[in-house]
């Protein structure tokens, strides 16, 4: 068992590997992408400007903190889609037979079908991240706890583009569905929770997981609390143990579509 | 003119097919309106109060238009087509065409974004109505010049992603250029009016695009006048002409060195 996962985690970093070093032959495109990420998230930093010279508390949020809030949504994001990227065209996987060269070797079909290319691009959001976190303050404990929680939230929303991925084992073409579930969070993720009332706060936290990935991180991150670290990492092992046994559950259904295609 | 029309109307027809598509692409515009009224319900202590010149509901009116009008060119997905076509090659089948490359892609892709466009505006319109309970007073010629202005809003726009997408002639890939260009537009322009930046950064946004691709036409439907109009209607003819002749010369060097390999 033991050795089944250090099998699959040399394969994945491997993968990665491989992936990066073929996006960085063309060496302008890939400094490109990456250093204009960077300046494409630093530009929200004027949306807040212009906010917190309307108003020093914003949903109960400091300027610093939602600076750590961005630092904490677009490092998620970055982890998320530079490892996992294929986790968000999971549905097209599915529907158009690509799974057929993930079933043949013997690695775990969905990390190795997740895993299995890279996002140059998300590199620019894990590198802001910590630049912002350097702005905001850093201290040692800050980045253990940045690093964890990018990590933790990586996962999660992870696990929704994968369980919404998921669902074109039951439904067919189901990627507008994955697609908009996906932008939901990101879009959710960068402003803090404290603006919404009512139901929509409440699905914030709950339904829509957002609470693990940014809302708590930055809570923690402002304030040590071991209780709501806890809840976070106990989280993320639920809600990706919940998605494996959907994906295999899915796997069941999956047909092949006969689809020859060539893996370099 | 009319084999534009033509593209246009084919596109447009073609997209009815995909109504579904259409209707969760919307949802993301759905949830950014949700998004800013309830930023900017948090903002305003009270409704009546004026920040920068602009009411709560003249702030969300004015975020209302100008997504609309920004949602309307669907500027990612254009831009990496346009890139695509001079990255994969497919530009070469194109060229030898007898219509204009540049009219082509913009009179194909505005057909696809129409129905979408027009649904926003219903969408969006509603959720004003129903959460705001109140609609910017506007005569029948105020309505026509906004939707004049608006229009012409979107086709700069196009021509500047179009612009933008056809450096990839120069650089192999242009869509990070389109992220700087498309946060530019959305966090100056889209989220807030001119008013709300300081005075010689204001001065200079004036004469920057968003000025004319999402100011303008919002400006005019949340707070009417004719001396604005005539400033921001001739602003974005001047642009419209500079955006076309900008990409009529970046085309014409980039095709000159083309070079497609395979059949």
């Amino acid at each position: 068992m033991l050795q089944a996962v250090k099998n699959q985690f040399n394969v994945t970093v491997k993968t990665i590997k491989y992936g990066l070093m073929r996006e960085m032959i063309n060496k302008t495109s890939f400094i490109m992408n990456v250093s204009f990420m960077i300046l494409n998230n630093a530009s929200f930093i004027i949306q807040w400007i212009v906010i917190y010279s309307l108003k020093d508390n914003v949903g109960g949020y400091s300027f610093n903190q939602v600076l750590l809030l961005w630092a904490i949504a677009a490092s998620t994001y970055g982890f998320s889609h530079f490892i996992f990227k294929k986790s968000y065209s999971l549905s097209d996987i599915i529907t158009n037979g690509k799974l057929d060269s993930f079933l043949v070797q013997p690695k775990n079909v969905l990390i190795s079908a997740i895993t299995s290319d890279i996002e140059v691009s998300a590199l620019g959001d894990i590198l802001y991240g910590y630049i912002v976190l350097a702005i905001s303050g850093l201290t040692l404990t800050r980045f253990l706890l940045f690093t964890l929680f990018s990590i933790t939230g990586a996962i999660v929303i992870t696990d929704i583009a994968v369980l919404l991925g998921s669902l074109s084992f039951w439904f067919g073409k189901s990627d507008m569905i994955a697609d908009t579930g996906n932008s939901l969070m990101t879009n959710f993720a960068t402003y803090p929770d404290g603006i919404f009332k009512g139901l929509a706060r409440i699905l914030l936290l709950t339904i829509i997981p957002l609470g693990l990935t940014t809302y708590f991180p930055v809570w923690i991150i402002t304030t040590f609390n071991l209780k709501l670290t806890l809840i976070v990492i106990i989280s993320t092992i639920i809600i990706t143990l919940f998605t494996f046994i959907i994906f295999y559950k899915g796997l069941r259904r999956y047909s092949s579509t006969n689809l020859m295609i060539s893996k370099i | 003119m009319k084999k534009y029309l033509h593209i246009y109307k084919s596109e447009l027809m073609s997209n009815l097919q995909y109504m579904l598509n259409i209707v969760f692409r919307l949802v993301n515009f759905l949830l950014l309106i949700f998004i800013f009224m309830n930023l900017w319900d948090y903002i305003y202590d009270n409704p009546n109060e004026l920040i920068n010149g602009y009411s709560k509901n003249q702030m969300i009116w004015y975020v209302i238009i100008t997504e609309i009008i920004w949602g309307a060119t669907d500027g990612r997905r254009y831009c990496r087509k346009i890139s695509e076509d001079v990255k994969g090659g497919n530009i070469a089948y194109m060229m030898n065409k007898p219509y204009s490359y540049i009219g082509y892609s913009i009179a194909s892709h505005l057909g696809e974004t129409t129905i979408k466009t027009l649904i926003s505006v219903i969408v969006g319109f509603a959720m004003g109505l129903f959460f705001l309970k109140d609609f910017p007073v506007l005569t029948l010629p105020a309505i026509v010049i906004v939707i004049i202005s608006s229009i012409l809003a979107v086709l700069i726009n196009s021509l500047l992603v179009t612009f933008i997408g056809l450096i990839s002639f120069i650089i192999e890939d242009s869509n990070p250029i389109f992220w700087l260009y498309s946060k530019m537009i959305l966090v100056l322009g889209v989220l807030f009016p001119i008013e709300y930046f300081p005075g010689i950064f204001a001065q200079i946004m004036k004469y920057s695009p968003i000025y004319v691709t999402c100011y303008g036409p919002a400006k005019l439907f949340v707070d009417f006048s004719y001396s604005t109009t005539v400033e921001i209607l001739l602003s974005q003819i001047i642009y419209l002409c500079i955006a076309w002749l900008m990409c009529h010369a970046l085309y014409m060097k980039g095709v000159r060195k083309l070079n497609v390999t395979g059949g």
